[in-house]
């Protein structure tokens, strides 16, 4: 197969510069990256002091807290916020693409080395405990989503709960501990071919995602695995893995085929991470790279939705077409104003896909976002000065602040930040607040 | 136990929306002036009802939107003594209001006058003064401000006392708000007091937990104020605090800013619009042509203005969901 060996090399090259760019600056503390580093430093030869590649990347985070002259943290703490500014800055304006249709399939170990106890209480205990939040996490982000659970347990793959986009379903098929204690060897690829074939279905527009919670360092499978990888490839499935106890060659294998994430939990605090920096909606160029010459084919779709109309408990008792029930709250479908109970469904009459509005709107400061603010750097621009703060009224210091080290790229020394648009002054919080919890410009209104 | 709270409320003064609120032909006309004098008389007893509790007021003007009073305000030791038959706070509060609202009406020309209403600017303004007393900051306690014990922070609501319409240009902006006060776990109450029913409130109140009611009977606007506004969020579970009946979650679409009920919606970026278009207008993405074919069919008839006969019918049945487009 010439053009598979093509993509092969092609891929080569990739990772190779990205571990030149990553010895450039290894004082950065991107964790993934760093794994990838030390791995291959391992590969050559014993020269690293490290004695394991995951714990390469560790940086304790009182180093990177440093008290000024005076003994103050206040310098720390506003370079800590400068570096979240800048990193906002650079942030690509046009990862617009996302996908937002998500389908994922979690697979959890089962298998007997998830009784561990490196963290606490255990591995299982404790990757139950996680999954849980991520999956209410998950669902508030990601509201048309659906995800389904998958466990490896005794050389099988076990369906633990099917896809569903009710994130109460999920959490129910976690809930009850007795039932997934762990017991015998996990088989990935059993687990991986069971969550690939109930996937095959979804329709293209849609992301398919797998997330492995891994805790063994073997796999018993029944065949060649990577005929399973070949397979996720070309079902455009992403799989991302992570690892509790240490690097497979497989899973990571699987993770960089696919375009998916990997990584080792180092403690409880860095599992949670990992886990968490896969909720938000992967871009999609991504997605298109891993799947190479597939990318151009039309994976977007427009579709007809309702909006409906939501009844209280104190109207007047109907049928609801879905289960046939007498009740009094529900919601009606607006095109043939049948009655049902939940929402986001199909219409049982019309076939319509009814979702409630605020579901759809709960993704869209992705794709407006706030325009970066301006920090302000001098009073002296000829310019009236606000006295106070647009949003919230506070007033603004006259004099630059004392400490005037602080002047970081980016940072405001007399705490001013304007907007491009509508030329009002923000204070430092409202920047903050602005951008990440609102989005949306209280001078501008958009 | 009891603890302060803390309410921001947000006035719509639309001239316009005020004008025609007043004219006698409406069954209880309301005008600024009285509406001002029982909003004052609500305030007063909101600051009466417990010492810590805290007030801040916006308003939304055409273009534009104000704080008019906050209880943080520093400059508050105004020189004139005032009535001696007044209780000084509720004094303050009131002269404050009523010279901003009428400088603020002062300084509107006819040009800004048929300007949208500054309701989503009020509204965000009003979730950062909230998020700005929730967290003290240091700077501005050494403004002078009392350092506050995060136990007796006050409990937050926002009040929206609306007289326009909906504004759908601003549908996004709304969403974004609503979810920060849900993030913020901040209730929005809605009281429209003049024109239809706002769905975007409607929403905002059904989400953030608060109440949406809409005045029938204008010229009891204080005694349902009082009732239903005035009890903290805490007390409120105890009482029958009025619930909407009805929620319509109906959403702006994004190319014509129509109300729709029924969307077209782009499966990458979820954007609605109210009819199938080629390319989306947000993310560009293309879609194929087998798909606008098949949604045309779906067009209401008065949408569509061509003949409709042939889907009186019956609706069709095959889904018109997120499947693969069938060509037919």
């Amino acid at each position: 197969m010439p053009p598979r060996q093509a993509d092969d090399y092609a891929d080569e090259s990739d990772s190779d510069i990205d571990i030149l760019e990553d010895s450039g600056n290894r004082s950065k503390k991107g964790k993934g990256k760093a794994i990838d580093r030390s791995k291959k430093d391992k590969g050559k030869g014993k020269s690293s002091e490290q004695p394991y590649a995951w714990e390469a990347s560790y940086t304790r985070s009182w180093d990177t807290v440093q008290e000024d002259e005076a003994g103050s943290l206040t310098t720390a703490v506003a370079d800590l916020l400068a570096r979240n500014r800048r990193r906002r800055l650079l942030a690509p304006a046009d990862a617009i693409r996302r996908t937002i249709i998500r389908h994922l399939i979690i697979i959890l170990d089962l298998s007997l080395s998830m009784l561990d106890r490196d963290m606490r209480p255990t591995r299982f205990d404790l990757s139950l405990e996680y999954a849980r939040e991520f999956i209410v996490e998950w669902f508030d982000q990601n509201p048309l989503g659906q995800i389904g659970l998958v466990g490896m347990r005794a050389g099988l793959g076990e369906r633990l709960s099917e896809m569903s986009g009710n994130p109460q379903d999920v959490l129910k098929a976690i809930s009850e501990r007795h039932r997934l204690e762990p017991a015998g060897e996990p088989s990935l690829q059993n687990a991986i071919e069971m969550a690939r074939g109930s996937m095959g279905h979804l329709p293209t527009h849609s992301s398919r995602e797998i997330l492995i919670i891994f805790g063994s360092l073997t796999t018993v499978d029944p065949g060649n695995i990577l005929e399973t990888l070949e397979r996720c490839v070309q079902d455009r499935i992403r799989v991302s893995v992570v690892a509790l106890a240490a690097e497979m060659k497989v899973c990571r294998e699987f993770c960089d085929k696919t375009g998916g994430q990997f990584g080792v939990a180092m403690n409880e605090g860095h599992f949670k991470d990992l886990l968490f920096e896969l909720i938000p909606p992967p871009a999609q160029r991504a997605l298109s790279r891993a799947a190479g010459a597939g990318a151009n084919k039309p994976d977007a779709d427009l579709m007809m939705m309702g909006f409906p109309v939501r009844l209280p408990d104190t109207s007047p008792p109907a049928l609801c077409v879905c289960h046939s029930e007498l009740k009094s709250e529900g919601f009606l479908c607006p095109r043939c104003s049948a009655k049902v109970c939940d929402v986001p469904t199909d219409c049982d009459i019309c076939g319509l896909m009814i979702v409630s509005s605020p579901h759809l709107a709960r993704s869209y400061h992705h794709l407006f976002p706030v325009k970066p603010y301006q920090a302000v750097t001098t009073l002296e621009e000829g310019s009236a000065f606000a006295k106070s703060c647009h949003a919230c009224a506070r007033s603004f210091p006259d004099a630059p602040l004392a400490s005037s080290t602080a002047t970081a790229e980016g940072m405001s020394p007399i705490g001013r930040y304007r907007c491009p648009d509508c030329q009002h002054d923000f204070c430092t919080e409202c920047d903050v607040f602005i951008h990440d919890v609102v989005h949306c410009c209280p001078g501008c209104g958009k | 136990m009891d603890q302060p709270s803390h309410i921001s409320v947000i006035l719509d003064l639309s001239p316009s929306q005020w004008h025609l609120s007043s004219l006698p032909q409406n069954p209880y006309p309301l005008s600024l002036k009285s509406f001002l004098a029982q909003v004052l008389a609500f305030l007063n007893l909101h600051i009466a009802s417990k010492h810590e509790n805290t007030l801040a007021i916006f308003g939304a003007f055409p273009g534009k939107s104000v704080m008019l009073y906050s209880s943080t305000d520093p400059a508050s030791d105004s020189s004139d003594s005032g009535s001696p038959n007044i209780y000084r706070p509720f004094e303050i509060v009131d002269s404050r209001v009523v010279t901003r609202i009428e400088e603020e009406l002062e300084s509107i020309d006819d040009s800004q006058e048929e300007a949208p209403i500054g309701l989503v600017g009020a509204l965000t303004k009003a979730l950062c003064y909230i998020n700005r007393i929730k967290h003290p900051t240091p700077s501005t306690q050494s403004n002078g401000t009392t350092v506050e014990d995060p136990a007796t922070l006050p409990d937050p609501r926002i009040l929206i006392l609306s007289v326009s319409p909906d504004l759908s240009t601003s549908y996004i902006p709304i969403m974004n708000s609503i979810f920060s006060a849900q993030k913020l776990k901040i209730i929005i109450d809605v009281c429209k007091i003049y024109g239809p029913d706002t769905v975007f409130l409607e929403q905002a109140a059904h989400l953030t937990g608060g109440s949406y009611v809409y005045l029938e009977r204008r010229d009891a606007l204080l005694q349902h104020l009082v009732m239903s506004h005035l009890p903290s969020p805490a007390l409120r579970k105890l009482m029958a605090v009025p619930t909407q009946d009805k929620i319509d979650f109906r959403a702006a679409c994004f190319c014509h800013k129509n109300i729709v009920d029924v969307g077209f919606v782009c499966s990458v970026c979820l954007s609605i619009f109210c009819r199938p278009v080629a390319v989306c207008t947000t993310c560009r993405t293309k879609f194929p042509m087998s798909t606008l074919r098949r949604l045309d069919a779906y067009l209401p008839r008065a949408a569509k203005q061509a003949n409709g006969t042939a889907k009186t019918s019956a609706p069709p049945t095959p889904t018109a969901t997120g499947l693969p487009s069938t060509p037919r």
